[in-house]
């Protein structure tokens, strides 16, 4: 059954995005992502176009992320104070990062753009997860125990404007968690990512929070930036496609069900060096695309519209 | 007395709707003969009476910017643009018989009958290469999208009376008003031209949501915030009770 998606202006068998919604929210499910670094890049092979990918991309985030948050919120899992301060950088984050994607805009290179992020951030994060969870099996294969105790001083504790984060039970300076947000909210601006993959690993190895704070508070902060995205880019270039992320949420709600009962019987290693694999594969895929010869060197846009 | 013509299509509407998947259109017509006066045609063998047909189907016109990919470093990168004035967002031509055999060059340019017979004019300086390059790149990509239909040889004539062209158009066309142009051709010589419009546009909820995000962008983007957050809370809400 054909389905024509009113802001993409292309027609599309609705059991695809079905599908794809499924598909991914199984692997969101199962590994505790987002799964927007998966979506887009789908949603873009499928023939979306690329700024309606990322900008519709946001809005399923939006909706993806706003019941774990609420739930985490209830389990007192959230840091306020700090996913505040997240949230004041992703705004300012994604502001700029919908301006750099309205010139890319104009000037050609959003797709350009779009799969070198993707290359660029997939690749150094996939990486990093796979060597981490392959030597954290090989120290648990040696009986070692990872060490614990109170971490050393390093140049973050040397940052000024320091701030006092009571859930998280932290003194550090607001600029660092400030930094991390704007990241996010750029990434979240130009990619469709929900930023989980970049902000969940600064907040444990940079910020040092407690783990209890960490997937709560990012799940706050990914709410309110991708709305706020999702905002920006609605009134920039009208490529919010209320439609296609609906029937996206319906797919991605069903397999996250199924992929969290999946996930429990995998162990914690496995599932990382799982999710480090599918990351590289996404990341192979576009880094390849970029390189081999295109079929067509042409392409066209019309004047004065986005795409 | 000369030829008389009547066309009309099977529909003077087209509304894209939530399940559209393209459509196809009917253009039909019937040609009245003309017949030499003296004897009024009785019994007379008609010799060279083979009409022709060339229908050409176009939307409103836009300028349109033509991107080159070029080898930068190790990735392929788009480098030279160049920017078509005013070119058709949908085009499609259809004839009784190859093109080239019903008309010569100069009046199917003046017609528009054939893809490389478009006049496509540049915004900016051209070389004689580029501008067959970036033409045909455009083309191609038009081809592609299925915007762009050359089917020489499609139409029938029936009896030199009737004839009925099929055009087809693919779930992207564009919306706004669209020109339908029935030459009636017969020995190199133009006899008739018959105009029709044909509209194209959004209804129901698709119209509304497009109207919507274009007219009123930050309200748009406040409704698809607040649809999102309602559609994620009542997905957590219906997850939970699946689960128990």
């Amino acid at each position: 059954m054909q389905i024509y998606l009113p802001i993409a202006e292309i027609s599309i068998n609705i059991f695809l995005l079905l599908a794809m919604g499924g598909g991914v929210g199984f692997l969101s499910g199962m590994f505790g992502v987002g799964g927007g670094f998966l979506m887009t890049p789908l949603l873009i092979f499928v023939g979306i176009p690329p700024a309606v990918a990322v900008a519709t991309e946001a809005n399923q985030i939006t909706a993806a992320s706003v019941s774990g948050a609420v739930a985490h919120g209830r389990r007192g899992g959230i840091d306020y104070k700090m996913g505040g301060v997240l949230i004041i950088g992703g705004a300012v984050g994604s502001y700029f990062g919908a301006m750099i994607l309205t010139i890319l805009k104009a000037t050609g290179q959003v797709d350009l753009m779009i799969s070198l992020a993707y290359v660029l951030f997939l690749g150094s994060i996939g990486g990093m997860m796979f060597v981490e969870s392959v030597r954290s099996i090989l120290r648990n294969r040696r009986g070692e125990a990872p060490k614990v105790g109170r971490r050393p001083r390093t140049w973050v504790d040397a940052l000024p404007f320091k701030m006092r984060f009571r859930a998280s039970k932290m003194y550090v300076s607001a600029i660092l968690p400030l930094a991390i947000g704007a990241l996010v909210g750029v990434l979240a601006a130009i990619m469709g990512v929900g930023g989980g993959f970049v902000m969940v690993p600064a907040m444990i190895y940079l910020l040092n929070m407690p783990i209890k704070v960490v997937i709560g508070t990012s799940l706050f902060q990914i709410t309110f930036v991708t709305a706020s995205v999702t905002f920006l880019h609605s009134v920039n270039t009208q490529t919010v496609d209320v439609v296609l992320a609906l029937i996206l949420l319906i797919g991605a709600v069903i397999g996250a069900q199924i992929g969290a009962r999946v996930g429990i019987k995998l162990k914690g290693e496995q599932l990382r060096i799982l999710l480090a694999i599918l990351v590289l594969v996404v990341c192979a895929k576009m880094a390849v695309d970029l390189v081999v010869k295109p079929v067509e060197l042409y392409s066209i846009s019309p004047v004065g519209e986005s795409y | 007395m000369a030829e008389r013509m009547v066309t009309d299509l099977s529909r003077h509407i087209i509304e894209i709707t939530s399940e559209f998947s393209g459509t196809q259109l009917l253009i039909f017509g019937a040609i009245e003969r003309g017949i030499p006066q003296a004897d009024g045609g009785h019994g007379v063998v008609i010799e060279g009476m083979d009409y022709d047909i060339i229908v050409v189907v176009q939307s409103g016109r836009n300028d349109m910017i033509v991107r080159r990919k070029e080898l930068v470093g190790p990735i392929w990168v788009n480098r030279e643009y160049r920017t078509l004035k005013n070119v058709q967002g949908y085009y499609a031509v259809t004839s009784t018989r190859p093109l080239k055999l019903i008309l010569p060059i100069e009046q199917l340019q003046n017609l528009e009958a054939g893809m490389e017979q478009l006049k496509i004019e540049f915004v900016e300086p051209v070389t004689l290469e580029e501008q067959k390059e970036f033409r045909a790149g455009f083309i191609r990509n038009m081809k592609a999208r299925k915007l762009y239909n050359q089917q020489e040889g499609t139409i029938s004539v029936l009896d030199d009376i009737l004839f009925r062209a099929i055009l087809e158009f693919p779930a992207n066309m564009p919306v706004g008003e669209y020109q339908v142009d029935v030459h009636l051709i017969r020995d190199g010589e133009i006899l008739l031209s018959e105009q029709s419009p044909l509209e194209v546009g959004k209804t129901g909820l698709e119209r509304l949501i497009f109207q919507f995000a274009h007219e009123y962008p930050p309200y748009y983007g406040i409704m698809a915030v607040i649809v999102a957050l309602f559609a994620g809370l009542l997905g957590g809400f219906l997850s939970k009770k699946m689960s128990g």
